[in-house]
């Protein structure tokens, strides 16, 4: 329906190629506002949804559709086939033997149709957008209408999620402009202090300390307390009081 | 593990060396220990025995690449080779036992699939062969499984590219 051209950023609102003949239809355009009113509120309230959980984001979908959240109370049903569903919700990573099973799958879908990208990697891969086998967001597949950010998003956000594409839906039937979404920026990555191991800039006194700490591990407990921090040797103490009855470890003697 | 399998396994295993280059005698615990080395030619049969011990349980494979490295103590540095460690186990009473060896191919080489003794291994060594590149002789379907078919190259290689680009996804 409306929503791939509305996805087009160059344009802003789709164009019904019938709608200047219908506006010229004397008393048309009131019967049929009350019928798009309806057929809006229709089917913003039975988005059946197929669920494209491919990773660990299907599992909040499945609490969204549990007693708690409660996807049914909107009209959204998971279906198994996409020749039944209005909505599909792509929560998971997408790879690239994948890709093209999503493309399909979507195709299959009838139209009106919508799509909701659950999750950092179905909108951008996230962490796994420079693997060599994961697609850089499900967008480049497939025409997104709604993204969820999250990792994973709540059973709540997922709701939110939808209530926003229920209100665009009813925006969109009465023929008003929508905004389109922004596809949420992932942060920036966090470079840790310490480098790692094979990084050339690491600090070299880092290493030595490391490696002096190891030769001296699990050689005399004591010894490595008395070369530890202060507050590590007390927490190290504190630990050492556990009751003996509850810790076989702190006495072998009565192993067994 | 009984001392007549341990009498028969010992000859196929690989002797460690000291420093003069002399032969060490393989002990009982460098039997039981994980990860033996066993030259190529011995690596079927070496399972073959372990099947009939009882070692009918076929855990995994795991291949790994190696690329050149110096090594210490030695002048000449250890060329790219591939490593492949088979895991078996034994469902016997009380507490089960494992066996894991090693097999080291020079690049080229292909080593003797154990579909023939463990059908189990069919997956195990179609996905080896996908992701690392190690070839197994008489496998009866030796394709890719999990890479689509007509992706370049072997991913966990050392020197595969990580920025491979496959049209029209990525």
């Amino acid at each position: 329906m409306a929503v791939n051209e509305a996805h087009d950023p160059n344009k802003l609102h789709y164009e019904n190629p019938f709608f200047q003949k219908m506006m010229s239809v004397p008393g048309l355009s009131v019967a049929m506002s009350t019928v798009d009113q309806l057929m809006a509120w229709g089917s913003a309230n039975s988005l059946w949804i197929f669920p494209m959980a491919t990773s660990c984001c299907g599992i909040e979908f499945m609490a969204a559709a549990a007693s708690r959240v409660d996807l049914d109370r909107i009209g959204s049903i998971a279906r198994g086939s996409p020749k039944q569903c209005d909505v599909m919700v792509v929560a998971g990573t997408i790879t690239v033997k994948m890709a093209p099973r999503v493309k399909k799958l979507w195709d299959l879908m009838p139209e009106p149709k919508w799509c909701l990208a659950m999750g950092s990697c179905a909108i951008s891969g996230d962490f796994y957008r420079d693997i060599y086998s994961v697609i850089p967001g499900i967008d480049t597949v497939v025409p997104v209408d709604v993204y969820v950010p999250g990792c994973p998003p709540n059973p709540e956000q997922l709701m939110a999620g939808l209530m926003r594409l229920q209100e665009k839906i009813k925006l969109q039937q009465q023929g008003k402009w929508t905004a389109p979404e922004t596809r949420p920026e992932t942060e920036k990555m966090i470079v840790p202090e310490v480098g790692r191991l094979w990084e050339s800039d690491r600090n070299t006194e880092i290493t030595e300390g490391q490696i002096s700490r190891c030769a001296t591990l699990g050689l005399n407990g004591n010894e490595m307390a008395q070369n530890d921090e202060p507050e590590l040797v007390q927490i190290r103490k504190k630990g050492d009081q556990i009751p003996t009855h509850l810790s076989f470890a702190a006495n072998p003697s009565k192993k067994g | 593990m009984t001392p007549k399998l341990y009498q028969q396994i010992a000859p196929l295993l690989t002797p460690t060396v000291d420093a003069d280059g002399n032969a060490l005698p393989i002990t009982p615990e460098q039997v039981v220990n994980f990860g033996m080395m066993v030259p190529q030619n011995k690596h079927l049969a070496l399972a073959q025995l372990l099947k009939e011990a009882g070692y009918s349980i076929y855990v995994t494979v795991v291949a790994s690449h190696w690329e050149e490295q110096t090594v210490k103590g030695k002048s000449a540095p250890d060329p790219e080779h591939f490593e492949v460690a088979t895991v078996v186990r034994h469902p016997g009473p009380g507490a089960t036992t494992t066996f894991s060896w090693r097999v080291r191919l020079e690049v080229g080489e292909s080593i003797d699939s154990l579909v023939s003794l463990y059908a189990g291994a069919d997956w195990q060594e179609r996905e080896q062969y996908d992701l690392v590149g190690v070839r197994f002789d008489n496998h009866p379907d030796l394709r890719r499984l999990m890479m689509p078919e007509d992706w370049p190259g072997h991913p966990l290689r050392r020197d595969y590219a990580i920025d491979t680009s496959h049209f029209p996804w990525r």
